[in-house]
């Protein structure tokens, strides 16, 4: 090999080049004139034209491969439980400090307030056991997008597709789903809450389960308050936010700082199975069984949720003035 | 624009394949292709979320199962030297690439008998590029080197291959001299 003559050695990168169609126009005609009289170099480029060949069938051959299928079966496997396991997660600056929105391939499964850090380290879902999670794409930015708006009052609706299996049990995920039925502008007690899902005598089991709502304002436990209509807790320590939700629903509160309560008595009232809804002091109300209310701040809002002003009290004619 | 996860079948459908045939020819037949295109695949489906919608697809699987190959290659290559196996590991390589090339005379076989004796980023950068058509600025990008050395790398392995096919006689052309 090295005792190729030194025109030899010069051309072999071209000749190589040329062999393999990498050659520029001016290359190919270099060593064309070469090989025509250098038999051995002659010899090399056919050797690399007959590997080219060679290199091409076996590009080819391996097109349907019985253990490639095989391997992509098993993988499909793998992948399927992958899937059920992963959550993809990401982690926004808002102005209600940082929070974590992660979901599922089957929807949004965590809005998460960060407490402890501004990352995935302080999210509930690292001990989360048989959850694996990744960062995640654009859909959690228009999940995001959506909070916003709706922070911004913007927005009164999140309808997102949800997934619940990060609930601890089947009674946590009857009382958030029936939490996610209460209506934009209303609320309602723990106690009413306990009757809704068939439980009247847990109402504490109800503030329980949701103290771990996996996903706050999607299921609108800011909505469910004390039967004395004080604000009681939220998310901890967060009792001035759940306050600031309910503003934004037209919901009135008290100032006191302390002791947060809804005002009653300057909220519409609807008992339980009614399509109507009153004003506090309606008569129809002294003649029926005391029962849990719900309680609307505006008229548009009850009406928005599909009730009508009583026709004994007028709500319509005579609304509550604050 | 992102990727978005539920796509990821078609991924799987469309490259799966072809990136288990490299990875076999990158680890080599002792090693287990199944597994490290199984990894690469799993790890690019967490990772396709937050995939610009117009990227390459193929060539990021690529330098993923490129990268396990590296990691591969590199504890074997621990290992057996913890082991004292370096003379062993390479006699048992040069037995199953003289059993591959006794059970296929065809020059295919014999082509990819010598691909398993290159040094393993020619190898990687022939198979790259002569197998699976990638251009050198991704096998650069893939090696951790230019375009200009991972032509090199292939441009080496190829005349390691032709010389390697010289000795079985089964290149075409006029005798040596």
């Amino acid at each position: 090999m090295s005792d190729k003559p030194a025109v030899c050695v010069q051309i072999a990168d071209d000749l190589l080049a040329a062999a393999i169609g990498e050659a520029s126009p001016g290359a190919v005609g270099r060593v064309e004139l070469h090989v025509a009289a250098c038999r051995s170099c002659r010899r090399e480029l056919q050797g690399y034209r007959a590997l080219e060949g060679t290199v091409a069938t076996m590009r080819a051959e391996s097109q349907p491969n019985e253990q490639a299928a095989q391997a992509r079966e098993r993988l499909e496997t793998k992948l399927a439980d992958l899937r059920q396991r992963l959550l993809t997660y990401r982690v926004f600056a808002s102005p209600l400090g940082h929070i974590l929105i992660a979901r599922s391939e089957l929807g949004i499964s965590l809005v998460e307030y960060l407490d402890r850090g501004t990352s995935l380290k302080a999210s509930r879902l690292v001990n989360e056991p048989g959850v694996e999670t990744a960062e995640g794409g654009e859909d959690l930015e228009a999940a995001y997008r959506d909070l916003t708006e709706y922070l911004g009052g913007r927005r009164q609706r999140l309808d997102w597709p949800l997934d619940l299996r990060l609930a601890r049990s089947d009674f946590q995920r009857a009382v958030l789903q029936a939490t996610a039925a209460i209506p934009y502008g209303a609320v309602v007690s723990y106690v009413g809450l306990a009757h809704d899902i068939g439980k009247a005598s847990a109402p504490r089991a109800v503030a329980q389960a949701l103290r771990w709502n996996p996903l706050p304002i999607v299921i609108p436990c800011h909505r469910v308050i004390g039967a004395s209509g004080a604000l009681t807790g939220y998310a901890g320590s967060k009792l001035g936010l759940k306050r600031r939700l309910l503003t934004l629903e037209g919901v009135p509160t008290t100032t006191e700082a302390h002791a947060p309560a809804i005002r009653t008595q300057a909220m519409y009232v609807l008992y339980p199975g009614d399509r109507e809804y009153c004003v506090p002091t309606c008569p129809s109300l002294d003649t029926r069984r005391p029962a849990p209310l719900t309680r609307f701040g505006s008229r548009r809002h009850a009406e928005a949720a599909g009730f009508a002003p009583c026709t004994t009290c007028r709500p319509d004619l005579h609304p509550i003035s604050r | 624009m992102m990727m978005r996860q539920e796509d990821f079948g078609a991924v799987v459908s469309a490259h799966h394949d072809e990136i288990f045939r490299y990875l076999r020819r990158a680890i080599g037949p002792a090693g287990d292709a199944e597994d490290l295109s199984q990894e690469t695949f799993l790890r690019a489906y967490r990772a396709y979320a937050t995939l610009p919608k117009d990227a390459n697809v193929r060539a990021w699987l690529f330098s993923i199962a490129t990268n396990l190959a590296k990691n591969h290659f590199r504890s074997e290559t621990r290992r057996r030297r913890a082991y004292g196996e370096v003379r062993g590991g390479a006699q048992a390589a040069t037995s199953t690439t003289q059993e591959a090339e006794l059970l296929s005379r065809e020059a295919g076989g014999l082509v990819d008998g010598i691909v398993q004796r290159l040094p393993f980023k020619q190898r990687l950068a022939f198979t790259q590029r002569k197998i699976h058509g990638l251009d050198y600025g991704a096998i650069g990008k893939n090696l951790g080197c230019s375009a200009e050395s991972a032509r090199a790398h292939v441009f080496q392995a190829l005349r390691k291959i032709r010389q390697g096919l010289d000795g079985y006689g089964l290149l075409p052309g006029e005798p040596a001299q």
